[in-house]
């Protein structure tokens, strides 16, 4: 259809994508600007700043305002006192500090960081395995499996977060921190595991056959083949399927909040800016930069699998 | 000496399928631990009064004339129903006349492309809070516009905060989150639609509603059944959105999280709600294996 398209189909057209545009933007750009301002310009609909404030930012990276200034001027005297060592220091300058006042952002995103690096990681590893046997290998009951792989990708994580509190109970992991974390750590791995196997399976249907069967004819074995020409051939694909995985547990409140609620200091983003946002009220601007710098590394891991990730979506790997 | 050849070597089938279970055995057992056993175990810890800490006494089916006579069920169920009717609706609609739109020629098309599909990405939280200062009553910009600028209504309302117009707000949040998606296989759909059928439907008199009506949408039948049918699946699931966004609108994943997590704790009670959830679960599920996945 190379018809030309009159002026005022051009203006509709312009205007209904502007539309477009500014429903998918809006609350993007109101984000920004309210981190940005400051308490008596919360109000104002404008989305300029009347004058720009990045004491939420400064705050929350953690650098600018000192914390000494909630340290009564006894205890900085006492401080002061060459006889107490480092220890002991630390020590009283934590109490002070420590109170809930302070939201340790850098450490919620390194909670954060490590624990969906992890199980991104390790979904990847089991799924490449998998999923080059569900494209590669014929053996007995593989339809099967591969029909219950996409049947359990649609179970939802609200119906396990029952059961999987009790079993994580039952065998003690519940009970301390570390087992906490681990019990998370092995819900991320299942949560991203289907979705790994079906995106990269997809992919390695893709990979054509001859170029391995050269391989074997040579002597080379399955297993050697797979990490000879297989993975090398894959790794754009990796790539995309680690960061989608990376995104999910990234994203992840549900199972955080009831594994984690009662250890503050490993809360993860989604689970701190929920309490932030639950325990006080009026402080639009933290929140709001706290938002922005967690969507932040999303629209990096974003940008960069972009080209990949929109293509194994658009063929049906979407896992939410 | 061949009987002892068999035993002893292999076929390469056999080898190939040994092979093939054993790579598939670490996924096979994360799978059949934390999801297949945990449903299994749901049913069955919905026949227990369930303690936070563990301990459960067997109560047989006082669960479920329980949630029978649960009014604050029902209450969920209807939520739950107007919500996935809004949302399924409302995201693929929204996704169609989107993905029209962006099949079009002008400039920045892949810019504007890339640009409409981040609501989708970006994660709930870091949007949830973006959402609840919009309609915040005191800063909000909607209660500006439709106070201050148009006047349509008289007072400044706090929309989130009342369940009924909040469960508004949260198809509306869910729509702008998830159209992306459906717009992005609708338009991969669109992309390969092979030109001449319109030439052809041009030829034959047709404008461009009739070759809408003619060409496009019988090309995008089986794409928009997968969409409805998965949104349903989706949504019935969807925890998060409701929950950050709108902790009033129980939705049946929230009513759920509700009774095992907070409040007078009742994991049993919980167990059976989802329980229940899941039959409706299975059913779309087996639908959408069976009819969409053979077309």
């Amino acid at each position: 259809m190379n018809r030309k398209r009159s002026l005022l189909q051009n203006i509709l057209l312009g205007l209904a994508i502007l539309i477009v545009l500014f429903f998918c933007l809006f609350p993007f750009i109101q984000i920004l600007s309210t981190s940005l301002k400051h308490q008596f310009d919360w109000g104002n609909p404008s989305l300029i700043p009347v004058k720009f404030n990045l004491d939420a930012y400064r705050e929350l990276l953690g650098f600018g305002e000192s914390t000494e200034e909630q340290i009564p001027e006894t205890i900085k005297k006492l401080l002061d006192n060459p006889r107490i060592t480092k220890a002991q220091r630390e020590k009283i300058l934590a109490r002070y500090t420590a109170t809930g006042d302070i939201f340790p952002f850098p450490r919620f995103f390194l909670n954060t960081f490590l624990l969906s690096s992890s199980a991104a990681g390790i979904s990847l590893a089991l799924a490449v395995f998998g999923a080059y046997a569900f494209s590669r290998l014929r053996f007995g009951g593989r339809t099967t499996i591969q029909r219950s792989i996409l049947f359990v990708y649609m179970v939802g994580g609200v119906l396990l977060m029952v059961p999987l509190f009790q079993m994580s109970m039952k065998v003690g992991l519940a009970k301390t921190v570390w087992g906490s974390l681990f019990s998370l750590l092995l819900i991320y791995i299942m949560q991203t595991l289907p979705v790994s196997l079906y995106m990269l399976g997809n992919y390695f249907r893709t990979i054509p056959y001859s170029i391995e069967e050269a391989a074997t004819t040579d002597g080379c074995s399955r297993i050697q083949s797979l990490f000879m020409i297989i993975i090398p051939l894959s790794v754009p694909m990796l790539v995309t399927v680690f960061v989608y995985c990376f995104i999910i547990a990234w994203n992840e409140f549900l199972f955080a909040s009831v594994f984690l609620k009662q250890y503050r200091t490993f809360h993860t983003l989604p689970l701190a800016l929920q309490s932030l946002f639950v325990s006080k009220n009026a402080i639009w601007d933290r929140i709001m930069a706290a938002s922005i710098l967690t969507l932040v590394p999303i629209v990096i891991c974003f940008l960069f699998a972009m080209r990949n990730l929109s293509g194994g979506l658009a063929e049906g790997g979407v896992k939410e | 000496m061949g009987a002892i050849g068999l035993i002893m070597e292999l076929t390469p089938e056999q080898r190939e399928s040994r092979l093939g279970w054993r790579l598939t055995a670490p996924c096979l057992g994360v799978i059949g631990l934390l999801i297949i056993y945990p449903i299994i175990y749901n049913i069955y810890l919905s026949f227990f009064d369930v303690k936070l800490t563990g301990d459960k006494i067997f109560i047989g089916l006082a669960n479920y004339e329980k949630l029978l006579k649960d009014t604050a069920f029902y209450g969920s169920v209807l939520t739950t129903f107007i919500y996935l009717v809004g949302t399924v609706f409302g995201t693929t609609l929204v996704a169609l006349l989107v993905a029209l739109l962006m099949n079009l020629e002008f400039p920045f098309r892949s810019l504007v492309r890339t640009l409409i599909l981040l609501p989708y990405f970006a994660p709930v939280i870091s949007v949830v809070f973006g959402w609840q200062f919009i309609f915040d009553p005191v800063n909000g910009i909607y209660n500006h516009v439709v106070v201050d600028v148009l006047g349509i209504a008289t007072e400044r309302h706090n929309l989130i905060g009342e369940p009924k117009t909040a469960l508004f707000v949260v198809i509306v949040f869910d729509i702008w989150k998830h159209f992306p998606i459906s717009y992005l296989l609708i338009v991969s759909k669109l992309q390969s639609i092979n030109k001449d059928q319109y030439e052809a439907a041009a030829i034959d008199g047709y404008g461009p509603f009739g070759r809408f009506i003619h060409v496009t949408l019988p090309e995008l039948y089986f794409v928009l059944g997968t969409l409805i049918i998965l949104r349903l699946i989706w949504n019935l699931n969807k925890f998060e959105d409701v929950f950050l966004l709108a902790p009033n609108v129980q939705t049946l994943p929230v009513f759920t999280y509700y009774k095992a997590f907070t409040g007078i704790i009742d994991q049993g009670f919980a167990a059976t709600v989802s329980v229940v959830q899941f039959l409706v679960l299975s059913f779309l599920i087996y639908f959408y294996v069976k009819k969409v996945l053979r077309w």
